[in-house]
């Protein structure tokens, strides 16, 4: 009988050991596909056709007489609207032809016309011959019919061959010109119209990555389009002031009452009922009171912030006063301390360590209030651009901004819980991998701070190794 | 009478400084809002003229239905309004005195229906979204009226007016009624929707004015007067072909839109300028005159409950301003 052949370990089985944790290295993997795998999931999406990619996005667009409705580059039509467009153009086209023809052209006058030349600039701007700030400059759009006329029909989009006629046709009309542009030297007979180009695209709210990369470039690092718009770091300081400000609020009032209501029994009888059931009263619930007392600016914010963290602020702080080991308190009881001495150098430095982390979950929750706060009275900060570009269905430039929001909640959480190792070295605590690595790298700063000043000056041990 | 003379002296002394927050001239605060009419405002704030007329101004930028809102709160000096809901607010919450006709609406504000939906008439039973008691919802019960259905032959969703291109896209409803940008979006957003209601079918129910609290206005009569007269700068600015360009890059600014985008607005809001705007100050009871197309929104009001008793129009409405605009 052939025995069964012993197995020997296979090469996965060390990821899937049950109960044992992965190997630092192995670890340090899995952390970096967590976030590989949504990325790729995203790109394949968004880059190969066939998975998906039911619109138009318009590369070339054009308005048609009679109708309000406006394309322009960048819009999504559905894949069965856009061939009933680009007809409607096309039509338009062939009425020119057709009145040319007939020997008593159209004069829809010079201002559409100038209007119709402007239809190119979508070109311009996808093949990069202009610059979003050029793109209303008349002389630099006659020069792109000028070099689509001279033969450059540019790589993306490039112009389709019914576009290089029309393209062809319009310049002999108005060549003429020359250098000195001017609108007034456009022909009143009807020029023709670019017809309508696209590309297969996803829906407007999932822009691929590479979109999402640009449009947050242009929207964080360039000058916005109104200069009396707020720049996104503005915005980002607003919110956060909102955030820090109504946490701040609430831990000034909240930690000492808690503390009280751990240490003692009277005054968690007298407010923690109350609070454990106002806690259960939505915050938003309270935004149009807190608009009436408070106006419509900055402070109805913050004290939506203040009531959405207050309340769980107190009941989370004052169990984790309750949990301080007891013994440490009969211990100072049998060595004659008293009220005042057991509350501020037992009780309060007992609990610092836990509040601190109490305190670090509790500013993640003020976070999440920050998107309604803002839309409250009148609308600002981050939340205000997210709100008017998702209305504009502009997500590319959404997706940015709600990334910011993460960003800088995870990287204020991650540099609070890698100091905590700093702040209270006795807890004999190392800060876990992935927060040290984010600190250190954007943390250059404090790390010199915590080098130079809280080692030497605070460390005890240090300033004794000093005096040597 | 020595006691007499004293008191008539601490009162006047009060009354003087009762008087002091006037004369300390704090900005007019006003709100605008996203309509077309309205928006012509930033021209005059962008360029300057507020300032170079010698009258401190502070436009602050919010919904429509905010801006009320704000107003009631008694947060701002003037808000920017329709005749309609002038008299609404006025009847519920605190009236004020329309100053400066703006405009009126000629096709801006649309009743959109999903596609499939040709006329107004097919939406029988069928669900509108629309902001209930504001001037959509008088435009919606209009469209209603003429394809001879009333109020309760459909089923009304309750949407903020901003709210409504999103909210048609989702098909959770079949029609909307907005004004633009909002309707032009949602006519975009959902290819193949079509507007099968428009203010163009109906001219002169909807006038929008600069409504001013009448507190107010009693005590800067002369700043009022100011941005009245900027009012008619910023039109006859408008109305010159050569400035169309720049002026459609500052208006087009305020709501996010391309200037390609903005231009067929103007279609849809007649601009008025000041020629015709004395026409329509002229009291009759047609729609080509303000108080009659108030009173007729008036009685509206009452049949729908928005308040129980007629309100008087006249008081509702200033035309000395526009008379006096130099």
């Amino acid at each position: 009988m052939p025995s069964a052949k012993p197995k020997g370990p296979s090469p996965f089985s060390h990821w899937f050991a049950i109960g044992k944790p992965l190997s630092p290295r192995s670890r340090t993997v899995l952390t970096i596909f967590s976030f590989i795998i949504p990325l790729a999931l995203w790109s394949a999406v968004s880059y190969l056709p066939f998975l998906w990619h039911p619109d138009i996005k318009l590369t070339i667009s054009a308005e048609r007489e009679g109708i309000t409705t406006i394309y322009t580059r960048g819009d999504h039509l559905s894949r069965e609207f856009f061939p009933q467009f680009e007809a409607g153009v096309q039509a338009e086209n062939q009425a020119v032809f057709e009145a040319r023809e007939s020997g008593e052209e159209l004069t829809p006058g010079r201002r559409k016309n100038l209007k119709t030349l402007r239809h190119i600039s979508a070109w311009g701007l996808g093949n990069g011959y202009l610059t979003p700030n050029e793109a209303k400059d008349d002389k630099l759009i006659y020069q792109l019919w000028a070099r689509a006329a001279g033969g450059d029909f540019g790589t993306s989009p490039k112009l389709s061959p019914e576009n290089i006629k029309v393209v062809k046709d319009n310049w002999i009309r108005i060549q003429h010109i020359g250098d000195k542009f001017s609108s007034r030297a456009l022909p009143n007979e009807a020029l023709l119209k670019l017809v309508p180009q696209g590309k297969r695209s996803n829906p407007v709210y999932l822009p691929a990555p590479h979109e999402v990369v640009i449009a947050g470039y242009y929207d964080l690092f360039t000058e916005q389009r109104d200069p009396d718009d707020p720049s996104m770091w503005q915005r980002a300081l607003h919110s956060m002031k909102i955030v820090f400000g109504g946490f701040l609020l609430a831990a000034l009032v909240g930690v000492p009452l808690a503390v009280l209501c751990g240490t003692y029994d009277f005054f968690s009888r007298i407010f923690e009922p109350f609070i454990d059931f106002f806690r259960y009263l939505p915050a938003p619930a309270f935004s149009t009171l807190l608009v009436a007392i408070f106006l419509a600016h900055d402070a109805p914010k913050i004290a939506l912030v203040f009531v959405g963290t207050f309340f769980q602020l107190v009941l989370v702080v004052a169990n984790t006063t309750r949990e301080i080991d007891r013994s440490l308190i009969e211990a100072s009881q049998t060595l004659g301390a008293d009220q005042r001495n057991i509350l501020f150098r037992v009780v309060v430095p007992g609990i610092l360590p836990q509040l601190y982390n109490d305190l670090r979950i509790l500013l993640g929750w003020a976070w999440t209030w920050l998107v309604i706060a803002e839309l409250i009275g009148v609308k600002s900060g981050l939340t205000e651009f997210i709100e008017t570009q998702g209305r504009w269905r502009n997500f590319d430039r959404v997706f940015p901004v709600i990334f910011l929001i993460g960003f800088i909640g995870f990287f204020t959480d991650q540099i609070l819980s890698w100091l905590r190792v700093f702040l209270f070295k006795w807890t004999g605590e190392t800060p876990n991998a992935f927060s040290r690595l984010v600190a250190s790298s954007v943390s250059a700063g404090p790390r010199w701070f915590q080098r130079e000043v809280l080692d030497q000056r605070l460390d005890p041990l240090a300033e004794r190794r000093n005096r040597k | 009478m020595k006691f007499a003379r004293f008191a008539s002296r601490a009162l006047s002394g009060l009354a003087l400084l009762a008087t002091l927050p006037f004369t300390q001239a704090e900005p007019l605060k006003i709100g605008y809002s996203d309509w077309p009419g309205w928006i012509a405002w930033e021209i005059g704030i962008k360029k300057g003229w507020f300032e170079d007329a010698g009258v401190e101004v502070d436009f602050q930028w919010m919904d429509y239905v905010a801006s009320m809102d704000a107003y009631v709160a008694g947060q701002l000096d003037a808000v920017c309004m329709t005749n309609g809901d002038a008299l609404a607010i006025g009847g519920t919450g605190k009236p004020s005195v329309g100053i400066v006709i703006n405009d009126y609406s000629n096709g801006n504000d649309m009743l959109v229906a999903a596609p499939g939906i040709d006329s107004v008439s097919e939406l029988k039973g069928k669900k509108i979204g629309v902001e209930e008691g504001f001037v959509a919802h008088l435009l919606a019960l209009k469209a209603l009226e003429s394809a001879g259905l009333g109020a309760d032959d459909v089923e009304w969703v309750n949407v903020p007016t901003n709210e409504t291109p999103q909210v048609l896209a989702t098909g959770a409803v079949d029609a909307i009624a907005a004004w633009q940008p909002n309707s032009g979006q949602a006519l975009k957003t959902v290819s193949g929707s079509s507007p099968v209601f428009t203010s163009a079918d109906a001219p002169g129910i909807i006038y929008d004015l600069l409504y001013v609290s009448s507190e107010s206005l009693e005590g800067r009569r002369d700043d009022w007067q100011k941005v009245a007269n900027v009012w008619y700068q910023i039109v006859e600015y408008i109305n010159n072909e050569n400035n169309i360009d720049e002026a459609l890059e500052i208006l087009s600014a305020r709501v996010a839109l391309s200037p390609e985008e903005y231009e067929p607005f103007f279609k849809g809001t007649k601009i008025l300028p000041l020629r015709l705007a004395k026409k329509v100050w002229e009291d009759n009871d047609s729609l080509k005159s303000v108080y009659g197309s108030s009173r007729i929104v008036n009685d509206f009001n009452v049949d729908q409950g928005v308040y129980d008793e007629a309100l008087n129009v006249e008081s509702y409405l200033d035309p000395s301003f526009t008379k006096a605009v130099k």
